[in-house]
């Protein structure tokens, strides 16, 4: 008896463990995708998990410097008169003797040339050094710890947004910390570089995520494309989702519950449609877009519907699946429902949309959520219909001009990954809320054998 | 009378009047659309100039073009490793994660998060960790550097399980193989002596190159020794992130699937004394056959239409090595600075309608299973 429980009791511990070990497998890459895309250098080797920006010393640090700046703690920044103190240690062997670092406020600024036209003041023109002393000077285990502080004064009477600072010092003296991790090391350890060092709290955590918003605007307006691209996909996506809802549920009953001619050769038809590849029809429906359906599309005084979202939407109206889904609903209620209804004399638009619409919420939650999903998600046909301009794009094509932006000439990581997970994020957040529609809707379509 | 016969005629149109704008949608963006390819399939048109017939050309030139040959077999090398992959896969975690322990919600629901994010989030993850110094070629590496150690830690594991399980057969208990209880032990016990062993420096792991293997922008193919039929390593890349994003769908597929059987059928087997594989083989696999037909297929049509990730590959790997019939469709429309090849595109899609309606009409009379609502 005490067996048959001890041996139980390990089966669910084996259970256990071989589900922790299936989570590593399938969330890894997403978990460990995400707290690189916090990180300077997402491709770094080794791979490793300690990340700068999660470590609460430069948590608070990064706080205390944006206020010490006069700017604010979270969002950062660096006010006229501001002035921020900072150490920095340096590590050297007996025989050496430590040299305090050469400051430079360089003119340098993130994504190149594209954001260097937009900064309107240098804080290489307004920031001095002031007050560089040495602190401290403690023998460490081969050699001595030497520790420096200075003060950046803000001489100017202009705001700085971004401050960047480099530290070199001579061969051999190596850098050991400081009030604020660096960006970067660079030169054989030389040098020792900030992007920003009254970047605040969140733009320093989420440097990359910051950076995807600041750094791609549209040249022509001068609009951040990045919000302006999620704009367009939770327009796209409402939209469908409601023009989905309505029609799908329309044509699900009519063909679920309504007698009349051509029925049986409709749902044949809307079978076949489910089984032929988008890639086939899109050849005549981009053609149909491009002439604005056959010349209609003018009476609104649009020659054309390629790169509108009036063409995507009316190309996406109501799938063929999202019908099959409603019309499986509808199939499956008695008969008796409407029946009374009927024999008072109601008509069939009565009885659809008092009686029958109001008792399709399940079916109608799960289509939501798919239909969102499934157009936020969408590539293909946004990637056919919508080319330019930049402003047009939905999030999924804008991804791909982001990885082209940043992935030119040699790979810059960090925006891309973070682009991806902002573009995640919302389905990610529809799927933990919702966690039960999703799997509905997998068995929802999952009926149509 | 008029009054009535107006009613009666407004109650006959309402079911179209329902119908009318999905039926816009299947006929001017379904039905005319699929008969115009067909009849671009027969002509030569760059889409300004109108269509000229040519007849059967379009299709025996696409067989002459280097590049929908490559993306003939791609595609369907693509379709046949994914689909039996992604299939095998799913029901295993099925059967797996079939079970009643605290929590198991939470763990199907995190196997499945990957799948809700888009094609070009996964892809662009997955490009950053398939980089030549990326986190992939770092796990390889350190595999290698533990390999030995690994090796011995699966053998103690394997002996101890088999022990336990001899001992128990000789005292004549009815036990499986694959008892979770003793791979449990076996597999802690194993751990324990492993870990000690490298602590105290009995073992050490190899000193190793690290690993720098392309996986992009190389048209290497593997596995060798299967000549022709081998298959490019980015398309094996991208076979790798695809199975791991579709096999958590149709996991929860055959979760809904396995709850339907009836308990009854579970015991009158064991009753008759089945066991362990004995019921999932005999038992499970025959009644989730209406759910294998539907996995299969929606696997197979889906895989044919590969297009994203290729899309967003883009020139980080070689065109010849990932190209699909749905980005040769696509890239004859599109040519980028040439003229359209609209007739080469159609005939081309009519191809990969045919492919479709092929492959899935052999599957049907394979598998045969029919689900009972279809």
């Amino acid at each position: 008896m005490h067996d048959l429980k001890a041996r139980r009791w390990a089966n669910v511990a084996a259970i256990y463990c071989f589900l922790l070990l299936l989570s590593v497998l399938f969330m890894g890459p997403f978990v460990f995708a995400f707290l690189s895309s916090l990180k300077d250098n997402p491709t770094e080797w080794p791979p490793s998990l300690l990340v700068n920006q999660l470590r609460p010393a430069n948590w608070a640090a990064s706080y205390r410097l944006a206020k010490q700046g006069g700017g604010n703690g979270f969002t950062g920044g660096m006010g006229p008169g501001g002035s921020l103190e900072f150490e920095v240690t340096y590590w050297t062997s007996p025989d050496q003797e430590p040299v305090p670092p050469d400051i430079v406020i360089p003119k340098r600024v993130q994504g190149g040339a594209v954001m260097a036209l937009r900064v309107t003041h240098w804080a290489a023109d307004y920031v001095q050094v002031a007050d560089l002393e040495e602190v401290r000077r403690e023998p460490s285990a081969d050699g001595f710890l030497t520790t420096y502080r200075f003060r950046l004064v803000n001489t100017g009477d202009v705001a700085l947004d971004t401050v960047p600072m480099d530290l070199t010092v001579p061969m051999r003296q190596q850098f050991v910390s400081a009030t604020l991790s660096p960006n970067r090391i660079e030169r054989l350890g030389r040098t020792q570089s900030w992007n920003n060092v009254s970047a605040g709290l969140l733009p320093y955590v989420f440097g990359n995520y910051a950076r995807v918003f600041r750094e791609n605007y549209s040249v022509s307006t001068g609009r951040g494309l990045f919000l302006l691209w999620i704009r367009n996909s939770v327009f796209l996506a409402i939209t469908r989702v409601l023009t989905t809802l309505l029609f799908a549920s329309m044509a699900g009953y009519a063909l679920a519950r309504l007698d009349f001619r051509g029925k049986g050769a409709i749902f044949a038809f809307l079978l076949f449609s489910m089984m032929i590849p988008q890639q086939v029809t899109f050849i005549s429906n981009y053609l149909v877009l491009r002439d604005g359906v056959f010349g209609l599309s003018r009476l609104f005084g649009m020659p054309t519907l390629l790169n509108t979202y009036a063409g995507l939407i009316i190309s996406g109206l109501v799938g063929a699946s999202s019908v099959f889904i409603m019309k499986q609903f509808f199939e499956r209620l008695p008969a008796s429902m409407e029946e009374s209804a009927r024999i008072d004399g109601a008509s069939t638009y009565t009885v659809f949309f008092r009686i029958m619409l109001p008792l399709a919420k399940p079916p109608l939650g799960a289509l939501t959520i798919l239909t969102f999903q499934g157009v936020w998600n969408e590539f293909f046909w946004p990637l056919v219909v919508i080319t330019s301009p930049a402003d047009k794009y939905p999030l999924t094509i804008g991804l791909l001009n982001l990885q082209r932006a940043y992935g030119s000439a040699t790979f810059d990581w960090g925006p891309i990954l973070a682009g991806t997970f902002i573009s995640a994020l919302p389905v990610i957040v529809l799927f933990i809320v919702f966690q039960q529609y999703f799997v509905e809707g997998i068995s929802f379509s999952g009926t149509k054998g | 009378m008029g009054r009535v016969s107006s009613a009666r005629l407004r109650e006959k149109v309402a079911p179209y009047v329902l119908l009318a704008p999905f039926l816009f949608s299947l006929i001017v963006f379904f039905g005319y659309a699929f008969a115009r390819v067909v009849y671009f399939s027969f002509t030569e048109y760059d889409l300004f100039s109108a269509p000229r017939w040519v007849g059967l050309k379009n299709y025996l030139n696409i067989f002459r073009d280097l590049d929908f040959t490559r993306a003939m077999k791609n595609s369907l090398t693509f379709m046949l490793v994914v689909t039996t992959a992604q299939t095998i896969i799913a029901l295993l975690l099925a059967l797996f994660l079939n079970q009643k322990v605290r929590g198991i919600k939470f763990f199907r629901a995190a196997y499945y998060m990957p799948s809700v994010a888009s094609s070009v989030v996964v892809t662009l993850i997955f490009i950053w960790f398939f980089q030549k110094r990326g986190v992939l070629n770092f796990l390889i590496t350190k595999f290698k550097e533990y390999q030995a150690i690994i090796w011995l830690f699966l053998l103690i594991a394997a002996g101890i399980n088999i022990l336990l399980v001899a001992w128990e057969k000789l005292r004549r208990r009815p036990v499986s193989l694959f008892e979770p209880s003793f791979a449990f032990l076996g597999i802690l016990v194993s751990f324990i002596v492993v870990f000690s062993a490298v602590r105290f420096g009995f073992l050490a792991p190899r000193e190793v190159q690290p690993a720098e293997i392309i996986w992009f922008n190389t048209t290497k193919t593997w596995p060798d020794f299967l000549g022709s039929l081998s298959f490019s390593i980015p398309l094996g890349a991208i076979m790798i992130f695809n199975i791991w994003t579709t096999a958590p769908t149709f996991m929860l597929l055959y979760l809904a699937g396995l709850q339907d059987i009836p308990r009854e059928l579970y015991e009158a087997a064991q009753v008759d004394g089945a066991e362990g594989w004995h019921i999932i083989l005999h038992i499970i696999v025959p009644q989730l056959k209406p759910i294998t037909f539907l996995v299969v297929t929606m696997g197979l049509i889906g895989t044919l239409q590969m297009f994203d990730q290729v899309a967003i590959l883009g020139s980080q790997a070689p065109r010849s090595a990932v190209i699909t019939l749905a980005y040769y469709i696509y890239s004859n429309l599109f040519p980028g600075s040439s003229t359209p090849r609209v007739g080469m595109a159609s005939a081309s899609a009519m191809f990969l309608a045919l492919l479709t309606a092929l492959i899935v009409y052999a599957q049907r009379r394979v598998i045969g299973g029919e689900s009972d609502n279809a």
